[in-house]
């Protein structure tokens, strides 16, 4: 309570010997007790009591009415009471005696004021965040991503892996992940699930069954937030982002709420997927996230009668963006039958078919993508990853 | 591509703001001034550009409440006047 008392004492300084005023002075005491009169519907607990009411700044004018303002932090963006807890303050507060006006600002981010000097609590811990993006839907970006994480981790790094799709979540069918029982350090955390020690959570791990997404963006982009902040990821070398397809809202909330250390961008060769590629690119330069590579997925096809390569879909389309760009080609994964199935079975290739070429082709592609990051890294030397400054 | 970062962000005095680069820049900004130059679509005309918001209607009082980052290009200030919507990215507020 210091430091309310020192805000109040600020704007109201009490003059040696003053004689008490008509209207006792309205003190950030009264206004919480007031407040803890709201209850949090859920939690069962009243908002002071929670912690949620933070900032309270109380003014007054040269008629002695007040004006009050304070900040309540809800733990949830989508809080579906948040309206009604709104009015309920400032009900509450309206009840003291010569206030004329009172401003409640609902925030949701609790977990970034616990901590903060550091920003998310959730990915405190996560070293660097791999944003796997493409313009284009179905030219591999779930099968790079899972691929990706799953060659890292078979390195020896701590790797997570968020499906980032809400419309179309495929990684739970790709990876099988199951869940770990360990105690929660965290309550408020959701526990990630499990796949050959990479961390998974997905959109499709909470829709049950295979129901459709039908969400609108701010919805999609709330349920991303969430995501973002609530996951309960430990430690972790890299978190692997698969993104949506395209450069929407979801794309944009990921990369303005996360610190992305970089991107990948995903493309078939043919010009119709380069052409939305090229757009994934700016996006991200206008976010200021590095590309760290191109990834060609069905680069070309080896039938089995002979050696021959096939470019079903034209030839050297990756390597043309990633030179024109700028930015290196990380890998060209060929069509074989197994990179289908293997993600239907929800078995890696890279674990499972390590051997193949596709498979060998993400493995090196794992190894390129380490080296960005980490040139990526020392140019960065002392940068803030995250930071909230608190105006005194 | 101008891809310095914010090393050190620190409150000078009620009403400036630090921030040394990674580039080791050090530039100082008046809080109201960048409430001011609130670059969001609502202060600046998206299309034409043209600002929305005039200098005069920007109370010298105004501070700001905090300072978020956004992504890793990028910070948010949340000015007293509840007014948050700007995203002020790095090279905007260098090349200031």
């Amino acid at each position: 309570m210091g430091l309310f008392s020192n805000i109040t004492e600020k704007l109201n300084p009490k003059k040696p010997g003053e004689v008490v005023a008509k209207i006792a002075a309205i003190t950030d005491q009264d206004v919480l007790k007031q407040l803890s009169n709201v209850m949090d519907p859920d939690l069962h607990k009243d908002i002071v009591t929670l912690g949620f009411v933070s900032k309270i700044i109380i003014t007054s004018d040269a008629n002695q009415f007040y004006s009050v303002a304070f900040e309540v932090n809800l733990t949830t963006p989508a809080c579906p009471v948040k309206e009604k807890l709104k009015e309920e303050c400032i009900e509450q507060v309206m009840i003291l005696p010569a206030v004329k006006n009172v401003d409640v600002v609902m925030t949701a981010r609790a977990t970034l004021l616990k901590a903060p000097s550091g920003g998310l609590d959730s990915l405190a811990q996560v070293k660097n965040i791999i944003a796997v993006a493409s313009g284009k839907g179905g030219v591999g970006k779930s099968t790079t991503a899972v691929n990706l994480a799953f060659a890292l981790a078979k390195s020896g790094a701590k790797v997570g892996l968020l499906d980032a799709d809400v419309y179309g979540p495929s990684i739970p069918l790709m990876t099988k992940p199951k869940p770990v029982s360990t105690q929660s350090e965290n309550a408020q955390l959701v526990e990630p699930m499990e796949s050959h020690g990479v961390k998974i959570i997905s959109v499709g791990l909470f829709n049950q069954g295979s129901k459709a997404s039908v969400l609108r963006g701010p919805m999609a982009a709330q349920i991303i937030k969430q995501f973002l902040s609530g996951i309960h990821w430990g430690e972790l070398d890299y978190l692997v982002i698969d993104y949506p397809p395209g450069t929407g809202d979801i794309q944009l909330t990921l990369s303005q709420t996360a610190p992305i250390t970089g991107a990948v961008i995903v493309t078939t060769p043919q010009e119709v997927a380069l052409a939305d590629a090229r757009k994934a690119v700016e996006m991200f330069q206008i976010l200021k996230v590095p590309v760290l590579g191109v990834i060609e997925t069905m680069s070309y096809f080896i039938c089995d009668g002979c050696t021959k390569k096939h470019y079903i879909f034209r030839e050297g389309g990756g390597q043309k963006i990633a030179r024109e760009q700028g930015v290196n080609l990380l890998g060209e994964i060929p069509i074989e039958s197994f990179v289908a199935a293997s993600s239907d079975d929800g078995k890696p290739l890279v674990i499972n078919y390590a051997q193949s070429q596709s498979g060998k082709a993400y493995t090196e592609a794992a190894a390129q993508l380490v080296r960005e990051v980490s040139i990526i890294n020392a140019g960065d030397v002392g940068a803030l990853k995250q930071f909230s400054l608190m105006w005194k | 591509m101008d891809t310095a970062r914010v090393r050190e962000i620190s409150q000078i005095d009620s009403r400036h703001l630090k921030i040394i680069w990674t580039d080791n820049k050090e530039q100082i900004f008046d809080v109201v001034s960048l409430r001011r130059k609130c670059p969001c679509a609502s202060c600046i005309d998206e299309w034409t550009h043209e600002p929305i918001l005039k200098a005069e209607q920007v109370d010298e009082k105004i501070r700001p409440l905090r300072i978020d980052s956004v992504g890793a290009y990028a910070l948010s200030i949340h000015f007293n006047d509840g007014h948050r919507t700007g995203i002020y990215t790095f090279p905007f507020l260098r090349g200031m």
